[in-house]
């Protein structure tokens, strides 16, 4: 192209025409390469990390706010947050020490059935980044990549239950996609019953779906719902949200059941990536064989 | 190919880069919708009033670079902007005479045009996109140009 002779404007009809074809073949090579074949993830990093200094410019500002603010509160509010934040640890070790019975408990029983799931075991915590991705779908860029052991597929929590899962992972940087990404399914159980099914997001924050149970099954406003760790992505036992509304219309046969996520999808800051005690097995591509793992309908046995 | 009259890149590639910053610029969740395609009204002025600056080539990359920044199929952005930048060329003497509001209007359907790609491309590729919003877009990038195109004109100038 560079070849293309221009004298008095580049516009020139033939040569525009020949230069635009080159670019979008080459947009197109790309788009089919990065979407088939998976080919780009090397170049993909490169890009990004010439992209990070832009991010970084625009996410530094509301840093400094928050620094800014941070460094500015008074020693009233400081002595009030510090007493607030004592309570909550107190209650919080309280609990803990509950879980340790309980985790203590749940392996007795674990190594009785001789199933050895573990709960999440190793956890790295990263920031959200203060950058808008794409407006229309629910993802966020998180300050761990590749450097730091963040994976395809890895699970991610905040403090109130699951967030969602690595969607994308660069040299830095690495996004997140949020359980309520309308592109994002996640096999859940509840809690109170076991009914195994499958939580699908709307690309609401607040809001998401399980479009396969039956308008018989045995769900209720309240119910609490929990990742079964089928599907091998996330491990189980985590607060997925409660059951903020069913709605069964007898002339269907499914049900509409609406859940209100447990995790902040659209306020948390902090994110935890979990790593499996036990590594299940791994996250591929072409799913193996048709496992017994996500039953789309909601006959439980 | 560098004649007397020297192309002054600078002010395209800063008119570039802020409108980079500025399209993932953190926004709250109710006026994200209504965010302009900044960088493309941007490539849209380079390609009109000085071609030979940048062209298509930096259609190509800033498509590219928004590609990045927004995390979504690599070329997606850039097959919209360099088509949408090639027509905006094609007319540029044209639209160079054009009263205001005619100019806003051409935008207008280059602008959509630029949507449709991306959503037809959000299609082939599976990614769903659940909302109406996006054509927002087109309709505030086209009110707002005359005051960029006015923006970059004197910075251009300059």
């Amino acid at each position: 192209m560079v070849a293309m002779r221009s004298n008095d404007s580049a516009g020139r009809s033939s040569g525009l025409l020949f230069r635009c074809i080159v670019y979008c073949l080459l947009a197109l090579g790309l788009m089919v390469a990065d979407e088939r074949y998976d080919q780009l993830g090397r170049i993909r990093r490169v890009l990004s990390i010439v992209a990070y200094p832009v991010q970084i410019v625009v996410a530094s500002p509301f840093e400094g706010w928050d620094w800014l603010r941070e460094s500015l509160t008074t020693r009233d509010a400081l002595r009030a947050d510090k007493l607030a934040l004592e309570r909550q640890l107190r209650v919080a070790q309280f609990k803990l020490q509950r879980y340790e019975a309980l985790e203590a408990e749940s392996r007795r029983l674990r190594a009785l059935r001789d199933n050895t799931a573990g709960v999440g075991t190793r956890f790295i915590i990263g920031d959200v980044m203060d950058v808008d991705l794409d407006a229309f779908r629910e993802r966020v860029l998180v300050d761990k990549g590749a450097r730091d052991g963040v994976f395809l597929g890895q699970a991610v929590v905040d403090a109130g239950g699951v967030f969602g899962q690595v969607a994308r992972v660069d040299q830095l940087t690495c996004e997140v996609i949020l359980i309520s990404d309308a592109a994002h399914a996640l096999p859940v159980q509840i809690n109170r019953t076991g009914l195994r099914t499958i939580a699908v997001g709307t690309g609401d924050p607040n809001r998401i779906k399980l479009p396969y149970l039956s308008t018989s099954a045995d769900v209720i406003k309240g119910d609490l719902l929990v990742t079964s760790g089928l599907g091998g992505g996330f491990p189980p036992g985590y607060p997925v949200g409660t059951v903020a509304e069913v709605k069964r219309d007898p002339a269907q046969s499914l049900a509409d059941v609406e859940v209100r996520p447990a995790a902040a999808l659209d306020r948390s800051r902090e994110l935890l990536f979990v790593w499996l005690a036990t590594p299940l097995p791994a996250f591929s591509a072409t799913p193996p064989k048709p496992a017994p793992t996500t039953p789309p309908g909601a006959h439980a046995p | 190919m560098m004649r007397a009259d020297r192309i002054r890149r600078v002010p395209m590639l800063l008119s570039s880069i802020v409108a980079l910053a500025l399209a993932i610029l953190p926004l709250p969740d109710a006026i994200d919708a209504f965010r302009p395609d900044l960088l493309v009204l941007v490539v849209f002025y380079w390609s009109i009033a000085s071609p030979r600056a940048g062209g298509l080539t930096l259609a190509f990359v800033a498509g590219l670079a928004l590609d990045v920044v927004q995390g979504v199929v690599l070329g997606q952005h850039a097959l919209a902007l360099t088509l949408m930048a090639a027509w905006a060329t094609h007319l540029r003497l044209r639209l160079r005479v054009f009263s205001v509001l005619s100019q806003s209007l051409t935008i207008f359907a280059l602008l959509t045009g630029y949507q449709f790609i991306l959503f037809w491309v959000d299609g082939a590729t599976g990614n769903p996109v659940t909302s109406f919003s996006r054509w927002l877009a087109p309709l505030i990038g086209a009110l707002i140009w005359p005051l960029l195109a006015e923006l970059l004109s004197r910075l251009h100038a300059r």
